[in-house]
């Protein structure tokens, strides 16, 4: 589905990998209305419960409508089941959310986080409202850029360190080369312990072959 | 039913779909002109402001340029066009001087102006030109014109984004119009220049392609004379 | 029976829509609606937040309004910068004031910034972009100064200085080479004045006069027309018509009252 007139663009690179303790999302930084960037240090990386984050591509308003619904949803759940949801939980909401209404909404979410069932896991929830779950998970313009990279990258089991290096590396390239995504890479380091967030100024990016 | 008959076996015809060749070679940059003959003078005056839309593309960007020393063109409406016409306009100025070993009367531009004008009568000038000057009886000239060469020798006209909010009031200060027991004497060039002004001020005030600095040419028998003011930048 | 009238209960009326949706298959246009080209911004410094918007309202290529305000009241502590079409960010702004004033009736409390921006961004997205209110949102409260962008769509963006509208490149040039952190108040007023003239002056939607909106946490100063940059030039003649001037084409004169004491009222 094509933006509406002056919408505002999440035109992104997003992703998430899980690691042997916990799951990291990162995201770039750049919202865009056509060629003006509206917000330079955006952060795409929205918190739906504790442990449980979200990663938006597609329309802002969309993926910020869905988002603080899902939250909602996750808060009443907690309360009433007396448990914190486990992120196929939210994973599910947010695709009963993009399926139903896909003829309305240009949202492609990626869902991680961390439970006690199944450790850092991450999903992905690309334009038609399907729900798979991945290891990793890449997503937005940015991504076709680097789908080669991350394939021959990933590993089983890493580090938290190791993991750190993929995201950052993964970014960096897709916001080299894709024009509607830049600024600054923000990630969230999930496990069972809390949450950590990371930032990385946009001019201490790795820097990879530029030519 | 015979498998050469079923749809399956005739495929509609591959067609390409049309693809839309669009050519968009004209703008619009704005601005206005006012142009009043008086009794042996002759008034141009024009806004220097040249834009696009929202955006100023020059604060100061002439529109009316001396064509002799007896006549001055102002062009509105697209910039490029304007400057390519005047060009087009002194190039065949000089063939006619060295034809006729003398300078062109503001009548004969007036007439020239019109012919070239409607030499591109199917990919026009998009220029609205008015033209000043003394005429060979040394009487005020004001020539107005339409993009393909329709002209008519006039007392005042203004043209340009703006022309609408001024050339009520020409009408009313300068043809005395709605006005009873109005004076009939001629405007002295000092009334000339006071109404242009304040009609260049008042249009600024409530045209956003209007602004930045007006520039007046005052044509006598003894030639031109130019003047600059500031107007509002907003 | 009576075919059965329904009582309007509110909101939107939509009962011309098909009829218009057939009027413009046949070429009637739609009415325009006036749509602002606008400079707003807005900065938060160490101990509150500063709002800015100039004061000029187009119709078109005219200028319809030269000292229109496009600050609007949200609640004591809080006010909205509105760009896009006037009339949505009238009704917008309104509509949510009066929903946070009952709130503030109802829970006793200080309106918070998030609560506004919630009820602003839920409304706009609902209506899918269809109310073209393009806002600068800036107020005070427990969280201390904050600031927000709210696009047409629903969409809303938390920084510390923005801008808007169609001169908002113009205005945030200024910002992006002179904003620093920590402001004291006088320089944030000072760097927002800086951007809405960029936008006067760079923009032609925008123009005329600068208002000021500065809200911390006791008060709030709504310096309208804050600065002045565009005064009129003094006519160079009077344009006063002689008595007389006018034709009378027919003149006929009734007397609707006697005056049975007293003067009469002097009409000259």
């Amino acid at each position: 589905m094509s933006l509406k007139p002056g919408e505002v663009n999440l035109g992104t690179s997003i992703m998430a990998v899980a690691f042997n303790g916990g799951v990291i999302v990162g995201a770039d930084s750049r919202t865009t209305t056509g060629s003006y960037i509206a917000n330079r240090v955006t952060d795409k990386l929205t918190k739906v419960h504790d442990l449980i984050y979200c990663c938006r591509s597609g329309s802002a308003a969309d993926t910020q409508a869905v988002a603080d619904i899902v939250q909602y949803y996750l808060q009443m759940y907690s309360v009433q089941q007396d448990e914190p949801p486990t992120v196929h939980v939210a994973a599910t909401l947010f695709q009963e959310m993009c399926y139903q209404n896909k003829d309305q909404l240009s949202a492609g979410i990626i869902v991680a986080g961390w439970d006690k069932k199944k450790g850092g896991t991450v999903y992905n929830i690309p334009l038609g409202g399907a729900l798979i779950q991945q290891p990793f998970a890449i997503g937005g313009s940015g991504s076709t850029y680097i789908y080669g990279y991350c394939d021959s990258q990933y590993k089983d089991n890493m580090t938290r360190e190791e993991c750190i290096e993929f995201v950052k590396n993964s970014l960096a390239l897709a916001m080299s080369r894709d024009g509607s995504s830049g600024g600054v890479i923000r990630m969230a380091v999930i496990t069972e312990k809390g949450v950590e967030r990371l930032f990385v100024p946009g001019d201490k990016l790795p820097v990879h072959w530029q030519g | 039913m015979n498998f050469l008959d079923s749809p399956l076996s005739k495929p509609a015809p591959y067609v390409v779909a049309p693809i839309e060749h669009r050519f968009d070679p004209y703008e619009d940059n704005g601005g206005t002109s006012v142009a009043i003959a008086g009794e042996d003078f002759c008034v141009v005056a024009s806004d220097t402001r040249q834009s696009n839309g929202y955006m100023i593309n020059s604060r100061y960007a002439p529109k009316a340029y001396k064509m002799s020393s007896t006549a001055v063109l102002s062009c509105n409406g697209f910039h490029a066009d304007g400057v390519t016409l005047k060009k087009v306009l002194e190039q065949r100025m000089k063939m006619y001087k060295y034809s006729h070993d003398k300078d062109m009367s503001v009548t004969a531009l007036a007439q020239m102006l019109s012919n070239t004008l409607y030499q591109r009568r199917f990919f026009p000038y998009y220029a609205f030109c008015l033209l000043g000057g003394v005429d060979a009886d040394g009487k005020g000239a004001v020539y107005c014109y339409d993009s393909v060469g329709s002209f008519e020798r006039e007392n005042y006209r203004t043209s340009g984004s703006a022309s609408a909010l001024i050339q009520p009031f020409l009408d009313n200060q300068v043809g005395r119009k709605n006005q009873q027991n109005a004076s009939t004497a001629p405007l002295t060039l000092e009334a000339v220049l006071r109404i242009t002004k304040d009609a260049f001020t008042s249009a600024t005030e409530r045209d956003i392609h209007t602004g930045d600095n007006l520039q007046i040419f005052v044509i006598t028998r003894d030639g031109v004379e130019e003047q600059n003011f500031p107007l509002k930048k907003d | 029976m009576a075919p059965q009238q329904v009582k309007p209960v509110g909101g939107f009326s939509f009962e011309n829509y098909t009829r218009n949706a057939v009027l413009e298959t046949k070429g009637a246009k739609p009415p325009k609606a006036t749509s602002t080209g606008t400079t707003i911004v807005g900065v938060i410094y160490d101990k509150g937040v500063c709002l800015g918007a100039d004061t000029r309202a187009t119709e078109g290529p005219i200028v319809a309004d030269k000292n229109c305000e496009k600050i609007h009241y949200l609640a004591p502590n809080l006010y909205c910068c509105g760009a896009g079409t006037a009339a949505d960010t009238e009704f917008t702004t309104n509509s949510i004031s009066s929903q946070l004033e009952l709130h503030r009736l109802s829970t006793g409390r200080k309106t918070r910034v998030v609560t506004a921006m919630t009820l602003l961004k839920q409304m706009l997205f609902r209506y899918q972009g269809h109310i073209g209110a393009a806002l600068v949102l800036g107020g005070y409260d427990i969280n201390g100064p904050q600031l927000y962008t709210i696009y047409p769509h629903g969409s809303t963006d938390k920084l510390p200085y923005v801008t808007m509208g169609s001169g908002s490149l113009a205005a945030m040039s200024v910002f992006e080479s002179k904003w620093r952190p920590n402001l004291t108040r006088e320089e944030a007023i000072a760097i927002v004045s800086e951007a809405i003239e960029a936008g006067i002056f760079n923009d032609l939607g925008s123009g005329s006069n600068v208002d000021v909106c500065v809200i911390e946490e006791n008060s709030t100063d709504y310096l309208r027309n804050h600065v002045r940059p565009n005064e009129r030039g003094i006519k160079e003649q009077s344009y006063r018509y002689p008595r007389g001037t006018t034709a009378i084409l027919k003149e006929s004169i009734r007397n609707f009252v006697d005056v049975v004491e007293g003067d009469a009222m002097d009409m000259s």
